[in-house]
C-alpha cells in the first residue's frame, strides 16, 4: 500500500493518511496522477487503522488541475462515437475518474482538503469530493473549463450546484473565473480560511480530532471543534 | 422591438430581452404573456445565448389583475386551459439550455413573481419588493409557484409567504435565496446584461447548453447518474476539441 508513486506521496502518521500530490510546481494532475490516484483508493481498505485522510500538494499549490493535452489526446483515441457523432462509449479512464471521486467521498473517516495557493479545474473538483475543504487566504478557485470549450468533467458542475446553489453554479461553470479565498467562503465552497502556513497542519490536528467519533452524515456540525 | 401578447422581444448582442410591459405595473392579461412558439423561433433563429426577463418602467410586474382573474374564473375550462398555458411558458424558461435572468425593480408580486423564480437567476435591485398575495384574497399561487419557492426558500418560509401574503423585501428574499444578487436601483438591468454576457459571450452555445443541461441533471438524477453524465457531455466536448487542434496542427 506504501508503495513509492511517482506522482502522489502518501504517509500515513499516527493513523492519518496524507495524500500530497507531488508534481511541483503546478501538481498538474497527469494520466499517471489518476491511476496512481485510482490505485491508493482502492488499496485503502488494507491500510489498518486508517483514521482520516487529508489531501494537499506539494509546494505552494494545490493543483492546477488536468493535463489538458495529455487528455485530449487520450479521448481522441479512446473514445467511440456512431455514425451520428455521439458518444457511445466513455473512455474507460474517465469512468474511472469520476468513480474514484465518488468512492472518496463516500469514505466513513473525515476526508479534508488543505488548499493553499492555485486550486483549479480537476483538482477543485478533487477537493469538492472532500468532506472538509480548509483554504489558505492565498488559496485561488476556479473551474476555467467552460474557456478551454469544455465543461468540468468530474461532478464539478453538480458538486458546486450542491454547495452555491444552482444559480452561483451556472455563473461560475459558464464564466469561468478564477476566484479568491474569501469568495470561496462566501459561496459555500471553502469551510475555514488559515493563513497559509498553517493550513495542512489545522487540517491534520482537525482530522485527529474528530476521527474518532465521526459520522460523516454530520460532517458540517465537527467545525464548530475548530 | 416586436410586441407579442403582453410582453416585449428585442435581442442585443445575442441576448434575448423579454420586457413585460403594460405599465405602470405590468400587470398580465393572460397567463402566457408571450406565446412560446414565438419565442422559441426566435431564439433559434437569432441564435440568442441568454435571456433577461425585466419589466418596463418602474416594476417588474404585479401579477395577474384580480379583475381579470375573477372575470376568466367564469369559464373554468377556459381558466384552466389558461394556466396550463402559463406553466408550460414558465416550465419552457426553466428548462431553456440558455441561462435565463429575472432583472427585478419595484413591485414583484404574485404570477410575476411565479415568471421570476422560474429564470435561472435573479437580479434585485434593493427597492425591489417581492410577495404572493393570493392567499389574501382566497386563492393560491397557480403557476408553479409554491413549488418553486420551496425548491429555494426552507419549508416555514415558504409557508409563512404564501399563507402569510406579506411583502417582503429584498434582504428577506435574500435569506430566502430569492434574491441572488442586490443592486443599486437603476443598476438592475446593466448588471444583468453584463453578467450574461460575460457568462455566454466566448462560450459556444454548444457548452451553453451542456451546463444548463449538467445543472439540471442534479434536480432529476441521482448523483453518480449526474456524473456519469457530465463526464459523457465533457468527453464529447473534449474529443471535439481534440480534433480541433489536430486540423490546426496539420495546416
Amino acid at each position: 500500500m506504501l508503495a513509492k508513486y511517482k506522482t502522489i506521496s502518501f504517509e500515513l502518521v499516527h493513523g492519518i493518511g496524507h495524500l500530497i500530490l507531488d508534481q511541483p510546481p503546478s501538481n498538474k494532475m497527469t494520466i499517471d496522477f489518476f491511476s496512481e490516484f485510482h490505485h491508493i483508493l482502492d488499496g485503502l481498505h488494507s491500510v489498518e487503522n486508517l483514521k482520516a485522510i487529508v489531501i494537499s500538494g506539494r509546494g505552494r499549490h494545490f493543483s492546477a488541475g488536468a493535463d489538458l493535452d495529455q487528455l485530449l489526446s487520450l479521448v481522441r483515441h479512446e473514445s467511440r462515437k456512431d455514425a451520428g457523432g455521439e458518444m457511445v462509449d466513455l473512455p474507460s479512464f474517465l469512468e474511472k475518474n469520476y468513480k474514484t471521486f465518488l468512492s472518496l467521498e463516500a469514505l466513513n473517516i473525515p476526508v479534508i482538503a488543505a488548499i493553499r495557493g492555485v486550486c483549479l479545474g480537476s483538482g477543485f473538483e478533487l477537493a469538492l469530493f472532500c468532506h472538509f475543504r480548509f483554504c489558505g487566504e492565498d488559496a485561488l478557485f476556479g473551474l476555467p473549463e467552460s474557456t478551454y470549450n469544455l465543461i468540468p468533467g468530474i461532478g464539478g458542475t453538480s458538486r458546486v450546484s450542491i454547495l452555491s446553489g444552482k444559480p452561483k453554479a451556472l455563473e461560475l461553470v459558464l464564466h469561468g473565473n478564477t476566484f479568491s479565498a474569501e469568495d470561496a467562503l462566501g459561496f459555500n465552497l471553502v469551510d475555514k480560511i488559515f493563513p497559509k502556513k498553517q493550513v495542512v497542519e489545522m487540517a491534520i490536528s482537525f482530522a485527529r480530532k474528530i476521527s474518532t467519533s465521526y459520522k460523516k452524515e454530520k460532517a458540517k456540525l465537527y467545525l464548530n471543534k475548530l | 422591438m416586436e410586441r407579442n401578447k403582453n410582453a416585449e422581444w428585442d435581442v442585443r448582442n445575442s441576448i434575448g430581452i423579454l420586457t413585460l410591459s403594460n405599465p405602470p405595473e405590468n400587470y398580465l392579461m393572460e397567463p402566457e404573456f408571450i406565446g412560446v412558439e414565438f419565442l422559441q423561433s426566435r431564439i433559434q433563429n437569432e441564435r440568442v445565448k441568454g435571456i433577461i426577463l425585466c419589466g418596463a418602467g418602474r416594476h417588474f410586474s404585479g401579477g395577474a389583475k384580480l379583475e381579470n382573474l375573477f372575470q376568466m374564473a367564469n369559464d373554468r375550462d377556459n381558466m384552466m386551459r389558461q394556466l396550463e398555458k402559463g406553466k408550460a411558458l414558465l416550465d419552457y424558461f426553466e428548462y431553456l439550455e440558455i441561462p435565463v435572468i429575472a432583472a427585478i425593480k419595484g413591485v414583484c408580486f404574485g404570477a410575476g413573481l411565479e415568471i421570476a423564480l422560474a429564470a435561472h437567476l435573479r437580479v434585485c435591485s434593493g427597492n425591489a419588493l417581492f410577495a404572493f398575495p393570493e392567499s389574501n384574497y382566497g386563492l393560491i399561487p397557480g403557476l408553479g409557484g409554491i413549488e418553486r419557492l420551496s425548491e429555494k426558500a426552507s419549508f416555514p418560509q415558504t409557508l409563512n409567504m404564501i399563507l402569510k401574503g406579506d411583502i417582503i423585501d429584498v434582504k428577506e428574499a435574500r435569506e430566502m435565496k430569492i434574491a441572488d444578487y442586490i443592486v443599486p436601483d437603476n443598476e438592475v438591468f446593466d448588471f444583468s446584461f453584463s453578467l450574461l454576457k460575460r457568462m455566454t459571450e466566448e462560450r459556444s452555445l454548444k457548452v451553453i447548453h451542456y451546463v444548463m443541461r449538467a445543472l439540471m441533471n442534479t434536480k432529476h438524477l441521482s448523483i453518480p447518474e449526474a456524473m456519469k453524465e457530465e463526464t459523457r457531455m465533457f468527453c464529447e466536448l473534449a474529443s471535439e476539441e481534440a480534433e480541433k487542434r489536430n486540423k490546426n496542427q496539420d495546416n
